[in-house]
């Protein structure tokens, strides 16, 4: 899969997929691990435009290698974020949660470079059964059970993205991954996007991620939190700029995930509640979809992934050491964990968008173009959410997590933090900085260069509006420390309606069904049954006195396989999973082999 | 307990060191002085660009971040919290 100049960087991280379950147990292998995340760097700041690796299937033409502007900066930052991520996780033993975590990666890139829809499908489906074993390797009843939720509510929205993928193809007659104009839209045009909004998140599509993002592993979190929704970002903006529907959907997604992390008291809950915020403002950003908003929208992707990872990490950081994530359980810890404080406080800055730090020339770019093409609500309502974000990530979490007004807690008993969770969070505080200072390192990879011109963040207005903003959000908090204590509780949010629809159709499925299957039962016992023991009497005889005689020892065989069925069939999902993706990568390097 | 704050080595020992009273009033008022100054300077730098009719006074997003933080964190935990509030085992997941 490299051509002379294009290395899909999906490659490195399936071969180390593929490659790590067979390494010897000695913990060297740990370091190959980063080889994938360089190679994946090296090639998204070096791949030229253009259409690489395309294979003709079934008559189909599939295009892995689709290299564009807009590909390339998801590419760049997907690749940092692997190496980060990996940097992060690199003193975990299990093999199990790499090898998900690289497959998870894989489906990532191949998403970003998927030049036809069902290329596209394929990785989309990879990352989902990926990140189901991020969560479901917690290896915690409440994560096992997370992961089902997460897997059976990803594989609808899957197959709303299939439905539409393959009623467009037999309208269309193609399965070209390219702009949809919002006037001329099909009804399966919309099954794309509502594939497109479950993994966005966008409300009310959004609970599963507020389900699943608290309960997966430390670093396997921080991973889920970088790829799947910015996935979708990805491919909203690349099929769906300019569509209405979006520019509103991402300003109550904004609003909505404030509201909700203000209330929480688990702090990877609140982060995950601030991705679909974030994500609101990107995915406002396609749907106004001017040059400028769409610039927005990338820019703000790439720095998002950046501090979200971050965040993600120092609250991971937090509940390794501390063995728990509840905030009314945490505080006076400032003191004992003072580097992770330190790299939390960049992040929460730069999602509050505070200059010096990313969020400040990401953020209001989409902002700035919102308001420039005189979406005064869109704007305003982002706004909002920027005050909510700095109240209740920027201030509430930390606030009660290191500080909470209590002395430090010298009795607690913390694990200690491994060093390399320090240099993955170092690593991108560092990346997080030096974009907030000098933006144009990132302006000028944005997919719109001509207007990158328009917006200047770093002027002396823009400077003190986002200060008086972030400082008076600050006052606000001060002011109401004593109502936004969080206390335990669950905050219903719309999964209660998924369980009700999951419940309804268990209850559909079960009841009629099992009522007819009883009855098949006692009338196979009847009349079935008899006929078939007759025959077997008969065919017993012929069997033990003639076949056996022949054929000596084929039973034994068919018993053998029988066993291994059996063991395949054990009825436990994670097998299955796992059986299918290497089953569908087994054929896939058939196909790709057979055809080159 | 100062063989205990060593191990926290001097960011540490500093962050420890902030959290008796004095220090407390002290971060305060500097916290303070600066909102005071951000509206200050507020006069002295006018926003060109207003967008919509609002924003050309110049302590708009001043009293927008005030007013909109206390309203959010009231309206969420006094309105739309106890309506949806529930035991954190509600599901039975846990």
């Amino acid at each position: 899969m490299v051509t002379s100049n294009f290395f899909h960087p999906s490659i490195g991280f399936l071969m180390m997929a593929v490659v790590l379950p067979f390494l010897p147990g000695n913990r060297r292998w740990k370091w190959l691990l980063l080889i994938p995340p360089l190679a994946a760097i090296y090639a998204a700041f070096t791949n030229q435009p253009g259409d690489y690796l395309t294979m003709t299937w079934l008559g189909q033409t599939l295009k892995f290698g689709h290299v564009d502007a807009l590909s390339s900066i998801f590419a760049q930052v997907f690749a940092i974020m692997s190496l980060a991520g990996i940097l992060y996780a690199l003193h975990v033993d299990d093999k199990g949660q790499h090898v998900a975590a690289l497959l998870y990666v894989t489906g990532g890139f191949g998403c970003v470079f998927a030049g036809d829809y069902l290329t596209l499908f394929a990785f989309w489906e990879l990352m989902s059964v990926g990140s189901t074993f991020l969560v479901m390797l917690n290896r915690t009843r409440e994560s096992v059970l997370a992961s089902f939720r997460y897997f059976i509510y990803h594989t609808v929205g899957g197959l709303f993205l299939l439905g539409g993928v393959l009623l467009r193809h037999k309208a269309t007659g193609s399965f070209d991954f390219g702009p949809i104009l919002a006037a001329s839209a099909q009804p399966y045009d919309f099954l794309i996007l509502a594939g497109f909004c479950v993994n966005a998140a966008v409300v009310p599509l959004h609970a599963w991620l507020p389900d699943a993002y608290p309960r997966g592993t430390v670093t396997g979190s921080v991973f889920m939190c970088a790829f799947t929704t910015k996935t979708a970002v990805y491919v909203l903006a690349r099929a769906f700029p300019g569509w209405e529907i979006l520019a509103i959907a991402g300003t109550v997604m904004a609003i909505f995930g404030v509201l909700y992390a203000s209330m929480e008291n688990n702090a990877r809950r609140i982060l995950s509640y601030h991705i679909v915020s974030q994500v609101g403002y990107m995915v406002a950003g396609i749907g106004v979809g001017t040059a400028i908003t769409l610039n927005g929208a990338s820019a703000h992707a790439y720095a998002h992934i950046l501090y979200k990872g971050l965040l993600f990490m120092g609250a991971g950081a937090v509940l390794y050491s501390a063995g728990t994530q509840k905030l009314d359980e945490l505080g006076g810890l400032a003191a004992r964990l003072p580097w992770v404080m330190v790299f939390y406080m960049v992040a929460a800055l730069s999602i509050s968008g505070m200059p010096i730090f990313n969020g400040f020339v990401s953020k209001t770019m989409t902002i700035y173009g919102a308001a420039a093409d005189h979406r005064t609500f869109v704007a305003l309502g982002l706004e909002l959410a920027a005050v909510g974000t700095f109240v209740s990530v920027g201030l509430k979490l930390p606030y009660f997590a290191f500080w909470g007004g209590k002395p430090t807690d010298w009795k607690r008993e913390l694990k200690p933090i491994p060093f390399n969770m320090y240099l993955g969070m170092g690593l991108l505080a560092f990346m997080c900085v030096l974009q907030g200072v000098c933006p144009e390192i990132l302006y000028r990879y944005l997919p719109y260069p001509e207007a990158v011109g328009e917006f200047q963040p770093w002027t002396a207005w823009n400077v003190l509006q986002a200060s008086t903003l972030l400082g008076f959000a600050g006052l606000a908090f001060y002011l109401t420390r004593k109502v936004i204590t969080p206390h335990k509780a669950l905050n219903l949010d719309f999964d209660w309606f998924y369980r009700l629809i999951g419940r309804a159709l268990y209850w559909l499925i079960s009841r009629p069904a099992a009522f007819i299957d009883n009855i098949w039962t006692n009338v196979w016992n009847v009349v079935g049954l008899r006929g078939l023991m007759g025959s077997a009497r008969s065919s017993v005889f012929f069997d033990k006195k003639i076949i056996d005689g022949v054929v000596d020892g084929s039973a034994s065989g068919v018993k053998g396989i029988g066993v291994i069925g059996a063991l395949l069939q054990n009825g436990k999902l994670q097998y299955y999973l796992g059986l299918m993706v290497v089953l569908a990568l087994g054929l896939f390097a058939f196909f790709w082999y057979g055809v080159l | 307990m100062p063989d205990e704050s060593k191990k926290s080595g001097f960011l540490g020992t500093f962050l420890d060191a902030q959290l008796t009273k004095e220090r407390v009033r002290t971060w305060r008022i500097v916290f303070f002085v600066a909102l005071l100054a951000t509206v200050l300077l507020a006069f002295l730098i006018p926003n060109h660009h207003p967008h919509f009719g609002l924003d050309k006074y110049p302590a708009f997003w001043a009293a927008f971040g005030l007013v909109v933080g206390v309203a959010l964190v009231l309206f969420v935990k006094k309105i739309v919290q106890p309506l949806i509030k529930r035991s954190e085992d509600h599901y039975g997941d846990l």
